[in-house]
């Protein structure tokens, strides 16, 4: 079971109609190094053109650039990240950043927790792990260039978060997935829903370790980049009902998440997740989970 | 601790920095603050402020450790547009590029090397006595490193992923 055909039949079958959708490059401004304005100026004048991305409070869209934005000083000296702006969402979504201590718990190549460490200006501490060697150095790298100062890295298995003896106010899951054709042009060819069941499995080990580390009143926030429900809505049905989970009510970019898969009735408290179809951003869900508190 | 003192006094500057946040893991070394101090286990892979490293008896900084000495008085050059885009895809320093110094002019030293908004692009070492030379089309500042160097670890990075 895979190819293009069966995928765009679930699609079909979850109610969104297929369409081939261009990613377009978005970056974000890193407010710890430098003022909003400041920085815009200085792309406008080298000639990039930048619109600002109505559902993010950082982020802007590269409506055209001579050059890969990825490249100039200004990249290099940590004053934006290039960052896909559904991507841009998961982190914005904690309450009270500032001191607190975190986890991102799959967090290579580091995007997002630069962008932790900017929405804490720097305070409290990040716990950034990742199990493969290789990507820590993509991680590590972005944290010199944006001059964060406040993570920890350690080489190390989210299902294992609890090896570091520390309970978080903040966590967040930004679980390996499928991913989406959007960001992946091979990804139709490549993917079967075998992959995609083996990935929710191993989403469900790192949201079972995530309640274990998590403080009683702290704040999960779980996001994907895969359009397929098993790694979505069917983790999180299973998560509240398994885990002493709820979910919250968040305000951002995406619609209802699904409440009905494939004829299966879920949870209604599911619709406060967000799911982003392809369109102006990459395919993407996101929703926050907090522990339910314990009833004496 | 000895090797960032000494690798810092050659810019004709001085840091203060708290021997006992400062953690060496292998042969690379990090500054935590309190916070990070307290939660820091034996086997992290990057903590903190990354300071740099020491490989046989030469010590690399990080970008960070050259911005921290750059917030203070040290030898500096800064440099025009043109001359900063050049520095940073790893070319030398030509005296025309040279808008202002401070600090030390002296054959032999070392430098920092600033765009015209006083960001510290990396540093590089002065081959002329920059107060004598009139020549505007000699190299004056020889690149050692520059900000260029994380787009080349990650191009790096990735060939060595390929093969």
């Amino acid at each position: 079971m895979s190819g293009r055909e069966f995928f765009v039949g679930r699609y079909e079958e979850l109610g969104w109609v297929y369409s081939e959708f261009e990613s377009k490059t978005s970056i974000r401004i890193n407010t710890m190094n430098v003022k909003e304005a400041d920085i815009v100026k200085r792309l406008e004048s080298l000639g990039i053109v930048l619109e600002k991305i109505p559902f993010l409070e950082n982020g802007y869209w590269i409506c055209k650039s001579e050059f890969s934005v990825g490249a100039t000083a200004e990249y290099l000296l940590g004053l934006y990240s290039v960052q896909e702006a559904a991507a841009q969402i998961p982190a914005t979504l904690f309450t009270g950043l500032e001191n607190k201590t975190v986890l991102d718990a799959c967090a290579s190549p580091g995007g997002k927790t630069v962008q932790l460490a900017d929405l804490m200006q720097n305070t409290g501490v990040v716990m950034a792990l990742d199990f493969k060697r290789r990507r820590l150095g993509a991680l590590t790298n972005q944290l010199e260039r944006c001059r964060v100062k406040n993570t920890i890295v350690y080489q190390m298995d989210a299902r294992e978060s609890s090896r570091l003896d520390t309970k978080f106010d903040r966590i967040l899951l930004d679980v390996p997935c499928s991913g989406n054709y959007v960001a992946d042009k091979g990804w139709f060819s490549r993917r079967t829903i075998k992959d995609v069941k083996n990935n929710a499995e191993l989403q469900r080990q790192i949201l079972a370790e995530a309640i274990r580390v998590v403080k009683d009143d702290g704040e999960i926030v779980y996001a994907t980049c895969s359009l397929e429900p098993e790694e979505n809505e069917l983790n999180i049905d299973w998560a509240i009902e398994t885990l002493n989970l709820e979910i919250e009510e968040i305000k951002c970019h995406g619609e209802e998440a699904l409440t009905n898969v494939f004829g299966r009735k879920l949870d209604s408290s599911i619709k406060n997740c967000r799911r982003i179809w392809p369109g102006q951003t990459q395919g993407f869900f996101v929703c926050k989970l907090r522990k339910r508190a314990c009833v004496k | 601790m000895k090797p960032i003192k000494d690798f810092v006094g050659q810019f004709g500057a001085n840091i203060d920095l708290d021997e006992s946040l400062i953690v060496k893991k292998q042969n690379r070394y990090f500054l935590l603050n309190e916070d990070l101090k307290r939660h820091v286990q034996r086997d992290f892979f990057y903590a903190g402020v990354y300071l740099g490293k020491v490989k046989g008896a030469i010590f690399f900084p990080s970008f960070t450790l050259l911005a921290m000495i750059a917030e203070k008085k040290a030898n500096k050059v800064i440099v025009d547009k043109k001359t900063a885009w050049l520095f940073i895809c790893g070319r030398d320093i030509f005296k025309r590029g040279i808008l202002n110094v401070t600090g030390s002019k002296r054959k032999g030293g070392y430098t920092l090397i600033q765009n015209e908004h006083n960001e510290c692009l990396g540093f590089g070492k002065i081959l002329r006595d920059m107060s004598e030379e009139k020549n505007r089309h000699k190299v004056f500042v020889k690149n050692i490193l520059d900000i260029g160097d994380f787009l080349r670890r990650e191009k790096r990075a990735s060939f060595k992923h390929k093969i």
